[in-house]
């Protein structure tokens, strides 16, 4: 697996069973998700109904940049009363799905992406800000834009992790999104760094037309005014901004971009840990290759014959 | 005793390296210290890749083999202060008078052996070469993932000595055992291949993270 | 972080995995333990040509990696495509992939592959950042007739989640423990004991292990031959005999799911066949992709698949035990002091302990050996009569993810944290600290 899905599996796979017409089973699955998302999978009133709530650490952040606008225009008529201790729930009852196939896809895949949509709002609405930022400076010469303007907008700040927060900021020429992330191991560190040179390096590069990415240990600009960052500049957290540009903003791309960046501190760690995982493997055939020189100090092996698994013999070269 | 064998017959030090004799480590007496050291300064100053492995890795290896093939005349030696016990003497050390000259064999001062005979056993340590944190850490994760299974290795220590990344302790039951130029050859060949894995996994690492952001990057493109 | 996160509960078998998260009472996925990567398939080799594998090692040094090709060659990507679960079912039927199962007779063989396995487990499909949350896994019954499992197969799990992933804390329990935790839920059980016997029969094999306190009895395990894929097999042959027109494996396992019972005495339950015809004989409609269907029917195999349970003679020619007797002797064979509380808890585990009346169709043939045996012996004591003695089996709802199930239950407890080893304690001391875990669920806990 090289990019982390959008959506979670297991809704995914659960309601495509279902809708496909498996026969009607009681669920009842408490699952978490990437970021401190807890799903809550059930049909609590019959078996048809099937209720997905989901609590998200920062729902209230999130309802201030928007959330509800965006789950209203998402899931409108399969929304209910959120389910107590969760922030928002949906429910489909599978005796009024839609016959369409190509219906029952889109809501299958709507609902399994409620992750990503709620997590959408401020992206959206940052997205917004530059749209109206970018048509008021079109108004103006550089050098007459009024203080409002030239700034850009507020720094929507999403605590979506207990020590790591996602940061937005809409200028009218640019949105710029910076992630604080945080190493709690030395070897962690070490290789996020190759890492993160790498995405900084990678457009000057190869893709040109890629977002910027920096990397900085002490706060960058854009978040000197914003209450709760750390100011410490240890080495153990690290501030990586993505500078997106209108290229980015707009048209269709727009939603596939919004996907993708919140993807990007889980997809991050992910490889950090398959890379060791790798050197695990590169590790374990360096030792047996050791075991063998060192056992060819044995004279007793120097002759004899030995099987592979699959009870093969062959001679020991010297 | 072992230490002066060496000097005379084993050590044949290639006319550029001098040996140095300054016979103050350890509280031990008769200790004495031979470190190699590189006297061309000039070609110490190029940079890490500069250097051909005839240039000063085979003179450097050439001088481990020949020291450690010295070192290795072990004898079965019983433990002079508990009875009926035999123990490796370098790591006793209650016997001064069993425990020989350690020597220092060092490329640079990032990579040297640390060689410690005695009458029965001789302890190597390895100090692997780390030029940025990102080696120091792959050499501190594989020397450890050895160590952990350092029982089927039986002539891996468990634990490094100070200020080595990785040792060995090979006893007169070892040799006995084995085939003592092999053992010596296990020892070389290690060396060689543990500098060659670390440089492998940072390639590795640098490729991957190239390969990762590009890919993360690419569809935004 | 982790400071609210449910607890990961993974249940690697040699047939399946079962992955999910603490305090739900199934698991999210079940898939098998199957893993598809590029290339042909390998045996526990491995996919490399050239040199042989050292030999005189065990698995947990070499991975499993074997041969391998060139290092310097392995700089790609290669480690990163590659399918878990069904999609590498699939996968491997297409050309490119080759399929492998990391775990053979309960135990990892292939640590290169398991690593890769537990990777997407937790990055696709769970979907959780190890930091933040306590893993509880599992491990094989330890059985005389498999080597033991070695304390460094722990270790090596240990250095793969707390090294690769960072997991947050960790606690490996052995399975039949927790299957017995999971007869907790049954109405049966008053007290909640960690001593008993599981029965835990799935595809290949099944096993009878007596725990005493929450400790394998080793010495006293036995296995059985005839398991799952036995009983399929049998299906199958009785409708081959039939010449029905669909005698496929899936269609003979499709049945014995759908259809097999345990009967209480197979000479009295063919007369009810006859007498009974309409209700007792079935017909089976098989769907094919292509919109046709065949009807097959279901007869006497019905009750006499299970039956090789009770009766192996009837299909096996070189194991002739009952079960019954088989769980008998390894009590008598356990230590006299626990023998008493291993009767009376005797917990049913795994997919083919599934049949209608198994549970008391066994508990029947058990108590009928006890009783034999008080009787002889009251006999031979001339007039001394005996308290008699309780023989109980437990079925249960969740037996078919038993071992599971009881890390859902055990990983939802307060107290479970604290008999983790976490991070930190990783970091300070290493591998060796998973050779000891407390006793979750035992003396103490609530």
């Amino acid at each position: 697996m090289l990019l982390l899905d959008y959506q979670n599996v297991l809704i995914e796979s659960l309601l495509r069973e279902r809708f496909a017409g498996g026969a009607p089973v009681s669920i009842d699955q408490v699952v978490s998700d990437f970021d401190g998302v807890t799903f809550h999978i059930s049909t609590p009133e019959t078996k048809t109904k099937i209720l997905i709530s989901i609590a998200i650490k920062c729902f209230s952040e999130l309802v201030q940049y928007g959330a509800q606008e965006v789950l209203e225009r998402e899931y409108g008529p399969f929304s209910i009363a959120p389910e107590n201790g969760y922030d928002f729930s949906v429910q489909v009852d599978l005796e009024t799905l839609p016959d369409d196939p190509d219906a029952k896809e889109d809501l299958i895949r709507r609902i399994s992406l409620l992750k990503r949509n709620v997590m959408a709002a401020p992206f959206e609405q940052a997205f917004d800000e530059f749209k109206h930022l970018q048509e008021e400076a079109s108004k103006y010469t550089s050098e007459s834009a009024p203080q409002g303007v030239l700034e850009g907008g507020e720094v929507r700040a999403i605590h979506y992790r207990e020590e790591e927060a996602i940061y937005i900021k809409a200028s009218h020429d640019r949105v710029t999104v910076i992630f604080s992330t945080v190493f709690r191991e030395e070897t962690d560190r070490i290789f996020g760094k190759v890492f993160l040179q790498e995405f900084v390096d990678a457009r000057r590069r190869a893709i040109q037309n890629a977002p910027q990415v920096l990397f900085r240990n002490d706060p960058p600009l854009e978040l000197q005014n914003v209450p709760g960052v750390d100011r410490s500049g240890s080495n153990q957290i690290g501030y990586v901004t993505f500078v997106l540009f209108p290229r980015h903003l707009a048209g269709q791309r727009r939603a596939d971009v919004i996907s993708h960046i919140q993807t990007f501190r889980d997809y991050f760690h992910y490889h950090i840990k398959a890379s060791k995982a790798y050197i695990h493997s590169r590790m374990r055939r360096r030792t047996a290759d050791f075991l063998q020189v060192l056992n060819r100090a044995r004279p007793e092996n120097e002759e004899k014959e030995r099987k592979t698994a699959s009870g093969r013999t062959f001679r020991v070269q010297g | 005793m072992v230490c002066q064998a060496a000097s005379d017959h084993h050590w044949q030090a290639p006319p550029h390296y001098d040996s140095r004799h300054d016979g103050i480590a350890g509280g031990r007496p008769r200790t004495t210290q031979c470190a190699f050291q590189r006297t061309t300064t000039s070609s110490r100053e190029l940079p890490g890749g500069a250097f051909t492995m005839s240039q000063s890795l085979r003179p450097y290896l050439q001088c481990v083999r020949s020291s450690l093939t010295a070192a290795l005349s072990l004898s079965n030696f019983a433990s002079q202060a508990s009875e009926r016990h035999n123990v490796p003497e370098i790591e006793a050390a209650s016997s001064p008078e069993v425990i020989l000259n350690p020597l220092t064999v060092s490329r640079n001062e990032n990579e040297k052996v640390y060689i410690e005979p005695s009458i029965n056993s001789v302890r190597i340590s390895i100090k692997i070469k780390q030029a940025d944190e990102i080696e120091h850490i792959l050499v501190h994760k594989f020397t450890r993932f050895l160590t952990q299974r350092a029982e089927a290795f039986f002539i891996l220590r468990r634990k490094p000595v100070k200020g080595y990344d990785i040792s060995f302790l090979i006893t007169n039951f070892h040799t006995e055992e084995m085939l003592k130029h092999k053992l010596v050859d296990f020892i070389i060949q290690f060396m060689e291949e543990v500098d060659k894995e670390i440089s492998e996994m940072k390639l590795f690492l640098n490729a991957r993270a190239r390969f990762v952001a590009e890919s993360f990057l690419t569809p935004f493109d | 972080m982790a400071s609210q996160t449910p607890a990961v509960v993974m249940d690697n078998g040699t047939g399946y995995s079962k992955l999910g998260f603490a305090g739900n009472d199934s698991p999210s996925f079940v898939f098998p333990t199957a893993i598809a990567t590029k290339g042909p398939t390998g045996g526990a080799g491995g996919s490399g040509s050239g040199r042989p594998a050292v030999a005189n090692k065990p698995s947990f040094l070499t991975g499993g990696a074997g041969p391998g090709s060139h290092l310097s060659a392995k700089r790609g990507t290669e480690d990163l495509d590659f399918f878990i679960g069904d999609e590498a079912l699939s996968a491997s039927g297409g050309p490119g992939y080759g399929i492998h199962y990391p775990i053979r007779h309960g135990q990892i063989d292939n640590w290169d592959l398991m690593e890769r396995f537990w990777s997407n487990s937790i990055f696709k499909y769970l979907r959780v950042e190890p930091e933040d949350h306590y893993f509880l896994l599992t491990e094989p019954f330890l059985t005389f007739a498999e080597p033991l499992n070695p304390p460094e197969n722990r270790e090596n799990t240990a250095e793969i989640m707390f090294e690769s992933f960072n997991c947050a804390g960790l606690y490996i329990a052995v399975q039949a423990v927790l299957a017995l935790a999971a007869s907790w839920t049954s109405s049966k059980v008053q007290d909640r004991s960690l001593t008993g016997t599981v029965i835990d029969s799935g595809a290949g094999v099944t096993h009878v292990i007596p725990v005493a306190e929450g400790y394998v009895i080793g010495s006293s395990i036995k296995s059985v031959p005839i398991a799952g894929r036995d009983i399929t097999n049998f299906v199958q042959s009785l409708l081959r005999d039939r010449g029905e027109p669909d005698s496929s494996l899936q269609t003979a396992e499709r049945i014995k799911e759908e259809y097999c019972y345990v009967s209480p005495d197979i000479v009295k339950e063919y007369a009810r066949f006859d007498r009974e015809p309409e209700d007792r004989f079935k017909k089976h409609t098989v769907n094919y992709p292509n919109g046709k269907s065949v009807q097959v029917d279901v007869g006497y195999e019905r009750f006499l698949a299970p039956e090789i349970f009770f009766n192996p003679e009837i299909y096996s020619s070189d194991f002739l035990t009952p079960l019954p007797n088989i769980v008998d002797t390894v009590i008598q064979t356990s230590p006299i002091d626990v023998r008493r509380g291993l009767y009376k808890n005797i917990v049913l585990s795994g997919g083919s302990t599934l049949y209608k009346d198994f549970g008391r169709r066994l508990q029947r043939d058990i108590r009928h050996l006890v009783d034999a045996r008080i009787k002889a012996s009251e006999a031979r004591s001339g007039g001394a009569k005996s308290g008699g003695l309780d023989v109980q089996v437990i079925s249960h709802k969740r037996q078919r993810h038993g071992p599971w199930f009881g890390g859902s239950l055990l990983g939802q407890t307060p107290e479970f944290r604290s008999y983790c080893h976490t991070k930190a304690e990783y970091d300070e001391i290493g591998p060796s600290i998973v050779r000891r875990f407390a006793l979750l669920g035992g003396p103490g806990s609530t």
